[in-house]
């Protein structure tokens, strides 16, 4: 098993420096918790850390959501719909190994990013596309 | 129980009533402020309607009022009995705005800045109050003029006693009517300024009352006008003491009080007031909260607090930790409620974080989010039986009244809307307990304003941070009751729990549409009851209005009475005598000053004495006005005397003498019944009477 589940990659950068920076944070927690998960941390300590990831995630989807709406991006209402729903199977991961008392680490690891990184092939990639299209929009905001 | 308490009953059991007979969003008793402004914008644009037609000046202005009255009744009529009583319900609804607050202890701590303004508010709407009766120049204008000069002649600053330019008919000056119409007019204006002043530290401060309740107040004053129009007494006459007044007892109860005791305990009691409502927000028990704190740790300026503060007490200032966010929140602990709605809007505010750093990005000091899971967990384990609820109670709202033994254990917060939804989450996805009901205020009446809204909004995915959609909502309730509802509480969590019962287990993994919380049957009234309550409630604002600004008449002198004025302006003789200087004398003075006299510029006080057959009415020696004691004393006072015929001996003394006068008049007058009989005097001429 690699050390890290997610390693960042350039095709992930938006454009938002923000934003960005959070996005690398998160790789980060979910990378830590892949390494908690491979070396059989305990189910309280698991729990605790996709908690932890789902405050992080919850606070980035705050301000990432404040930033597009101050861009008047267009996508925004389908963009949050996303997050809310990311928001939510994070925790039904976290219920899934509370109530089950144990994980798969083979499973779960997966689960953990393929979770993150969809969201950035899709969602996330749109913003930087639009972004992309609309060169003023980043630099207003920062202003 | 302390003053507070004693207030605080009959407001709960108003409340209650309210309730009960309104709509939601129609209780008067939660808007009470935005009602003021309503009839304020009332009171101007009839206001504005009226000036058109106004005439001021000593005669055409009363004429000019009967004519707006009478001969436009249809308008003119009806725009002026709108004037009075959207003036006088505005009076109505301002106190008791002010109680209420006071009441519900709300002008404490940070709240002292929407108190202090309200007042110089009070101040300006009895000014705009008394300069509009001014205005009309009837005999309640000419007994507001008497006793308001009186009021301030009491007060050293006026060169000469005010009340001069009312002694008599041939006194009063056109020039007069256009200050009063100045100053009638400035003062609302000043007025909105401190209106938008006094609200300008609440975030979606409510200025309009319910679009339906505004509306039929509007109407329930229309009728009112139409019905009971304002009217005015008979035009003044200065030369006649009007024996009786019809008082707007609204605005003009402090003069039947200077009356009977005089300026003195007048001023007493509007300082003493004044001062007393002022000192309100810092008189004891003063306990002011710590306000709220942000965590740069964990804040990445995602704005959610500052978009939730109902007191603007959040700002979003660039980064200072040097992280890579370009904004942080920033709590003006002069401006925070401590109401903890910030701690909820976090989304940092999670309790499946881990124990070791669970601290959001904004918190209260003295109720943090890792105490209140702790307190969460202890208080669920304690719960026993079925329909296990878990209460979250302001304490502002009604009582809850349940124990753990009953299945239901309460958390207090200082506002439920501090509750960030994620607890709700956690309580139910944990099976802590069997649902969650969030006990708060009457709705649209938050002790912290925007609580209860949020709280619903939050819950029903309208509003972020959301509750998750996995969360069945039917686990969630929301009770919002007043204070003496405590009956409506009980109902609320009973059934509540009745239909907790009948749920089967949670299943995992299912997602709803977004939907809002449970809601308890609202207890109100059968239709008929709701409509004799909105008839007595409207109905008795229609007639206490109606009826009090008018009635009871006052009595201002009996039927045999009349009243002696005594008004003159004289300067006394000079202390010392002028003196032709010798030459020696003169070449001390600087050239430019040099003259052939000196005289000493002090004048002797003016010596006043009135005798009425023989019988001491009154004896005063008047100082010489000026800082050099040099100029004319002046004397005015209004003695009432009996009716009919009178032996009055007039004198005065001007000069140092020890006995005796210098001017002495004997006076036979046969007085009727409300005479102004006026005493004036000039030197050439002697004393004169009419």
């Amino acid at each position: 098993m690699p050390d890290n589940l997610i390693e960042w990659r350039d095709e992930f950068r938006i454009g938002l420096s923000e934003v960005d920076h959070e996005h690398r944070m998160l790789i980060e927690a979910i990378n830590r918790v892949h390494r908690d998960l491979a070396s059989g941390a305990a189910v309280p300590r698991v729990t605790a850390a996709l908690g932890d990831i789902h405050a992080a995630i919850a606070s980035h989807f705050a301000l990432e959501e404040k930033e597009m709406a101050a861009l008047r991006y267009d996508g925004l209402q389908v963009h949050k719909a996303e997050h809310e729903r990311l928001l939510d199977s994070i925790l039904d991961m976290l219920d899934d190994v509370h109530a089950a008392g144990g994980y798969e680490p083979d499973v779960l690891g997966p689960q953990l990013s393929a979770w993150f990184v969809e969201h950035f092939r899709t969602l996330d990639a749109q913003l930087h596309r639009w972004l992309a299209r609309h060169p003023g929009a980043a630099g207003q905001l920062l202003s | 129980m302390n003053v507070r308490g004693l207030l605080r009953a009959p407001f709960a059991w108003l409340d209650l009533l309210c309730m009960r007979a309104f709509p939601e969003e129609w209780n008067p008793m939660a808007q009470l402020g935005a009602i003021g402004w309503f009839m304020f914008w009332i009171v101007a644009v009839s206001g504005v309607y009226l000036y058109i037609f106004f005439d001021t000046g000593v005669s055409g202005t009363w004429q000019s009022v009967e004519a707006i009255t009478h001969d436009q009744w249809w308008a003119g009529g009806v725009m002026r009995s709108l004037h009075r009583y959207a003036s006088d319900a505005l009076v109505v609804m301002a106190l008791l705005h002010l109680a209420r607050e006071w009441a519900m202890d709300r002008m404490r701590g940070n709240h002292w800045f929407a108190w202090a303004t309200g007042l110089p508010l009070l101040l300006f709407v009895y000014v705009c109050g008394i300069t509009g009766y001014w205005l009309v120049w009837d005999t309640r204008a000419q007994y507001v003029a008497v006793g308001t000069t009186a009021f301030f002649d009491m007060l050293p600053i006026f060169g000469e006693p005010i009340g001069r330019n009312f002694v008599d008919q041939a006194s009063v000056s056109d020039r007069f009517f256009t200050l009063m119409a100045f100053i009638h007019i400035a003062a609302p204006l000043l007025m909105l300024l401190f209106m938008w002043i006094h609200i300008a530290r609440h975030a979606r401060a409510r200025i309009q009352p319910a679009r339906g309740l505004g509306l039929l107040m509007l109407v329930v004053l229309l009728v009112l006008s139409l019905a009971w129009p304002a009217l005015s007494e008979p035009p003044a006459d200065l030369d006649r003491i009007p024996p009786a007044v019809a008082l707007d007892w609204f605005y003009l109860p402090g003069y039947p009080l200077m009356d009977r005791w005089g300026g003195v305990v007048a001023w007493g009691v509007v300082l003493g007031l004044l001062l007393l409502l002022a000192l309100m927000p810092w008189l004891p028990p003063r306990r002011t909260p710590p306000a709220a704190r942000v965590d740069l740790a964990n804040c990445n300026g995602c704005a959610r607090c500052f978009a939730d503060c109902p007191f603007g007490a959040i700002t979003m200032a660039p980064r200072s930790d040097g992280r890579a966010f370009a904004q942080e929140a920033i709590v003006d602990p002069d401006l925070c409620m401590a109401c903890g709605l910030c701690v909820g809007a976090c989304p940092t505010a999670t309790p499946m974080r881990s124990a070791a750093d669970f601290v959001a990005g904004i918190e209260m000091p003295e109720r943090s989010l890792s105490a209140l899971r702790e307190e969460v967990r202890r208080s669920a384990s304690a719960l026993q039986g079925d329909a296990r609820v878990v209460v979250i109670d302001c304490g502002h709202g009604a009582a809850v009244g349940s124990t753990a033994e009953h299945g239901v254990a309460t958390i207090r917060l200082p506002c439920v809307a501090m509750l960030p939804p994620p607890f709700i989450d956690y309580i139910v996805s944990r099976q802590l307990a069997d649902g969650v009901l969030i006990a708060g205020c009457a709705p649209g009446d938050c002790h912290h304003r925007l609580g209860d809204r949020w709280t619903e909004e939050r819950i029903a995915g309208m509003r972020d941070p959301w509750l998750r959609e996995r969360v069945p909502r039917e686990r969630v309730a929301v009770s919002w009751v007043a204070r003496a509802d405590g009956r409506q509480r009980s109902s609320d969590i009973a059934l509540f729990r009745a239909r907790l019962r009948e749920l089967p287990p949670i299943a995992r993994g299912v997602r709803r549409e977004r939907e809002p919380a449970t809601r308890g049957s609202r207890r109100t009234w059968p239709k008929p009851l709701q409509w004799s309550a909105w008839a007595g409630l409207f109905g008795m604002l229609a007639f206490g209005t109606g009826a009090f600004s008018s009635w009871p008449v006052w009595q201002v002198v009996g039927p045999e009475q009349a009243v002696i004025s005594l008004s003159l302006r004289h300067a006394a003789k000079t202390k010392i005598e002028c003196v032709p200087l010798t030459p020696e004398e003169m070449m001390e003075l600087k050239p430019n000053m040099r003259r052939k006299v000196g005289c000493d510029r002090e004048r002797w006080p003016v010596h006043v004495e009135l005798l009425r057959d023989g019988q001491l009415l009154y004896r005063r020696e008047h100082a010489p006005a000026g800082l050099w004691n040099d100029g004319p004393s002046t004397v005015l006072e209004r003695i009432v005397v009996p009716t009919g015929p009178q032996a009055l001996t007039v004198r005065l003394r001007d000069t140092g003498r020890a006995e005796g006068f210098d001017y002495e008049d004997d006076i036979r007058v046969d007085l009727a019944p409300g005479q102004n009989f006026v005493i004036q005097f000039q030197a050439d001429q002697g004393f004169r009477h009419h």
